[in-house]
């Protein structure tokens, strides 16, 4: 699907990003987010208990065929991914939130992962690669770290940092969603209309669900838009890379497909959302008067 | 000037309760002009932070003092030797707050100019009428407002005008990303088209003039006493006309020396100050641009608090110890999540001015941060302080107690000092107090009477000393701090086709203290609060345009037909649009 080169590159892009990303933050607002650990507990039920019950019913309510069925399932386990960041970044969100529902659920998947999979799937016998897993959190947590340091030694360097890994963000985000579509075009075209409701639907109801599960418990407005994003956005390479390591060559065109397509469609779905959350954002910013302010 | 030294005869009960270590009397101040304490401070102060800008994103530049000093002379070299101001001429100055403020007024003051403060986002009708009035030889604009330009100077141009920015003075990247956002993608800049220079080569300019021609830039200042004019300082004053209220080196020196007094906690060399207030508005000018310069503070300057999320970075990157603001702004960081979540740890103290400091608000505040907030008072005419509530003495809803040096009274009708406890119109004697309005000698001789400053504020004074506002004589509307004259909005909206007449008024309201509200009389039927609004929106500054608009079928008459606004505001009143806290 991608090539060796672009995979590199799309690491540096992500690395650049979140460089950029932790360059927003400071340790206090790590500190906030772990003072009132309500946001981050919510996240990971949120994350674990819902979308695999979303992904669940769907294959139910669709009538899917086994293997994209099993495809469903394995994108609704997996954990929250770096584009859920990038996101809640824009959508001012909780940053710090969204960074450490991450980290929590992709630690917490390796156990979480195979439990929830017995439940829904019957102990489909996965193997999670530790690799990816690492890789994961180091793509995340390094540059976060590099980032928040650069801001700390000067406020110019990380703005700038800031400034440029936001920049790409955008790039990014175009990036994926344009150069999917004709890499993937006789794909898109043959693909059956379940298919395509089950990778769109995934992310639209974990939304959904996220947010109003936050807001039901009274999580701040800006909270619940970073649960709401964690849950939607999972790590759909995490469950690419899962799929070609479990099942034989011939079997993992049609479990792939889910998969392929939630993460063309999840780039769309959260661009949607992002601006929805920041025009409520900007609604429930208080009104100064033009003058002294 | 003299006569307001040495109060010594005068009952000043309030001076029992100065805070502990504050004078009296601002002795004979170390500076007679601006120019010379900027020089005097900065040799102190040398490579210490001055001024340091604080973007949104936490992009930023600092000056330090000496920095701040060489550059203010390359400027006051420039504006003398080449645009060949003179002694006396008017210089306009129209930014938010930024780096290049200091540098520009500083430049101006030791020029042996006039600044004459400019509000950045006055439209061009209001700028031109300004302009008519000063007659400014020469202009400081930020780019972002450079397109008023050619209909603010029709028919009195304006020969010298110097084009700075938001960015001016930060280092080349963030300046740079600072302007290309600005001109791509916030489309608030645009390429100026009136023929101008930029600041920084203007500098470079004086600098070359000052080496080639060994100017003695010390020798501008030298010729300047307390006495000559330093800035003239549009108001409405009590009658609504826009003047310049005249205010000399000797005035700001004092009024500085003065609210320092009061606030004796602070330390030479040791303080973070945040400046949210724009400096072109007399309480920030005086205060934070004079004040904090003056004890060596670190001054963190923001161009736009709005929304309040501008301000957040400023508060994360740097150790805030004092503050300056209004009730408005004070009220807004109280509901903001950030702010509650990490309330500034180092802060001190916060100083509230420009408009009544509501209680509830000032709590709020010291539950939230743990620092006192103390309200002070004081009018554009006396440049501006008059009254602070000392610290660890403060009292709720009281404009506090004159300052040193300052003598303060309710009169009545006759001019006479009413008893404590006892309404009437305050008015102060002191060495800040203008010496009149710019060419307008009967403005003058209506505010300053029998020596002393009508401020047309309603109070009274309790047994201790202590003042409280209590009615406004004039019928001014105040808008968070900034003056509203119901004059000047009634004759915009007489200007529309659709208004048969109109009266506008200030209704108390719980963001800004009070909200303009117009009272329409339609011609048509068809005309629309938004007709009304947008019609103003083309002529006055946003603070001026009616938040409220209600339409009538006649208005409340004298038998003269003077429009009665008093009934309208007790009709307001009546109907519920009583204030949400009390203030």
């Amino acid at each position: 699907m991608v090539g060796a080169f672009e995979q590199a590159l799309l690491a540096a892009m992500i690395f650049v990003i979140m460089l950029g990303m932790g360059a927003s933050l400071t340790p206090r607002d790590f500190y906030l987010a772990l003072r009132r650990p309500q946001g981050l507990v919510i996240g990971v039920v949120s994350q674990y208990g819902f979308m695999p019950l979303i992904g669940f019913a769907m294959t139910l309510a669709l009538a899917l065929p086994p293997p994209v069925a099993v495809g469903l399932l394995i994108v609704s386990c997996m954990p929250g991914g770096t584009t859920s960041n990038i996101f809640t970044y824009f959508s001012r969100g909780n940053l710090a939130l969204s960074v450490l529902m991450t980290v929590t659920s992709t630690v917490a998947g390796v156990v979480l992962i195979p439990l929830v999979l017995l439940i829904y799937a019957a102990a489909l016998d996965l193997e999670i690669p530790r690799e990816n897993i690492i890789a994961t959190l180091l793509v995340l947590l390094v540059p976060v770290a590099i980032g928040m340091g650069l801001r700390r030694l000067s406020p110019n360097a990380g703005a700038v940092t800031e400034f440029f890994g936001s920049a790409l963000a955008l790039v990014f985000i175009a990036f994926i969603a344009v150069s999917w579509v004709p890499r993937n075009w006789q794909f898109l075209m043959t693909t059956a209309p379940a298919t395509y409701a089950a990778a769109i639907g995934l992310g639209v109801i974990g939304i959904a669900i996220g947010y109003a599960f936050a807001r039901a418990l009274r999580l701040h407005p800006r909270n619940a838009r970073t649960v709401a994003l964690e849950t939607g956005i999972q790590n759909a390479p995490l469950a690419i890379a899962i799929i070609a390591l479990t099942f034989p060559a011939d079997e993992q065109q049609a479990i792939l497909a889910v998969g392929a397509l939630y993460s063309l469609f999840i780039v769309v779905t959260s661009t949607a959302v992002t601006m929805l959350f920041r025009r409520a954002n900007a609604a429930a910013e208080q009104k100064m008067p033009d003058s002294l302010l | 000037m003299d006569a307001s030294h040495g109060h010594q005869g005068a009952d000043r009960r309030w001076t029992a309760f100065y805070p502990a270590g504050a004078s009296t009397e601002i002795e004979g101040t170390a500076y007679r002009t601006i120019g010379d304490l900027v020089r005097s401070v900065s040799a102190t102060y040398g490579r210490a932070p001055a001024f340091t800008t604080c973007l949104p994103n936490g992009m930023n530049g600092t000056l330090s003092f000496a920095q701040v000093d060489e550059m203010s002379d390359a400027f006051a070299v420039y504006l003398r030797e080449v645009a060949g101001l003179a002694p006396g001429d008017r210089v306009a100055l129209q930014m938010p707050n930024g780096l290049a403020f200091p540098v520009a007024a500083f430049g101006i003051f030791k020029a042996g100019c006039v600044l004459v403060n400019v509000n950045p986002l006055y439209t061009a009708e209001e700028m031109a009428r300004q302009f008519e009035d000063a007659e400014p030889r020469a202009l400081v604009i930020v780019d972002m407002f450079a397109g008023k330009i050619p209909a603010a100077t029709r028919g009195h141009p304006i020969p010298n005008i110097v084009v700075t920015r938001v960015a001016e003075f930060l280092p080349a990247l963030p300046r740079g990303i600072v302007g290309l956002v600005q001109r791509w993608w916030d489309r608030s800049v645009a390429p100026v088209e009136v023929p101008h220079v930029r600041l920084p080569d203007a500098l470079e300019a004086g600098r070359a003039h000052r080496t080639r021609d060994h100017v003695e830039v010390d020798a501008y200042r030298q010729a300047l006493g307390p006495g000559d004019l330093a800035c003239l300082q549009y108001t409405g004053g009590t009658t609504g006309v826009a003047k310049g209220a005249m205010l000399s080196h000797g005035n700001l020196v004092a009024n500085m020396e003065q609210s320092l007094e009061m606030i004796p906690a602070l330390t030479r060399g040791g303080e973070v100050a945040l400046t949210a207030l724009p400096m072109y508005h007399i309480f920030a000018f005086t205060v934070n641009l004079l004040a904090m310069y003056r004890i060596g503070a670190r001054n963190v300057l923001i161009p736009g608090p709005r929304p309040l999320s501008n301000l957040r970075r400023a508060f994360e990157n740097y150790r805030v110890t004092w503050m300056s603001g209004v009730n408005t702004l004070f009220n807004g960081l109280t509901n903001e999540t950030w702010f509650l979540d990490s309330p500034p740890r180092h802060l001190r103290l916060a100083s509230a001015g420009g408009m009544a400091l509501q209680t509830a608000v000032a709590r709020r505040w010291e539950e939230v941060t743990g620092a006192p907030l103390l309200q002070g008072y004081g009018l554009t005419e006396t440049a501006p302080v008059l009254a602070f509530n000392p610290l660890g003495k403060a009292r709720d809803g009281s404009i506090g107690v004159p300052v040193p040096s300052t003598l303060m009274a309710c009169l009545d009708d006759d001019g006479r000092p009413v008893p404590p406890g006892t309404r009437g119109e305050i008015a102060a004697k002191g060495p800040q107090v203008m010496a009149g309005y710019w060419r307008r000698p009967d403005e003058t001789a209506q505010a300053l009477q029998g020596g002393w400053f009508r401020t047309g504020d309603i109070g009274v004074m309790d047994d201790d000393g202590y003042f409280h506002v209590v009615d406004r004589k004039k019928d001014m509307v105040v808008v968070s701090g900034f003056n509203v004259y119901p004059n000047e909005v009634e004759e915009c909206l007489a200007t529309h086709p659709g208004v048969l007449e109109a009266a506008v008024i200030g209704v108390p309201d719980g963001a800004s203290g009070e909200a303009v509200r117009a009272y329409v009389v339609a011609r048509d039927r068809g005309l629309t609060e938004q007709d009304i609004r947008a019609h103003c929106r083309a002529h006055l500054t946003a603070y001026k345009v009616p938040r409220q608009v209600v339409f009538r079928d006649g208005l409340p008459k004298s038998p003269v037909g003077k429009i009665l606004r008093k009934d309208l505001r007790a009709e307001a009143l009546a109907e519920g649009a009583a204030p949400r806290a009390a203030g």
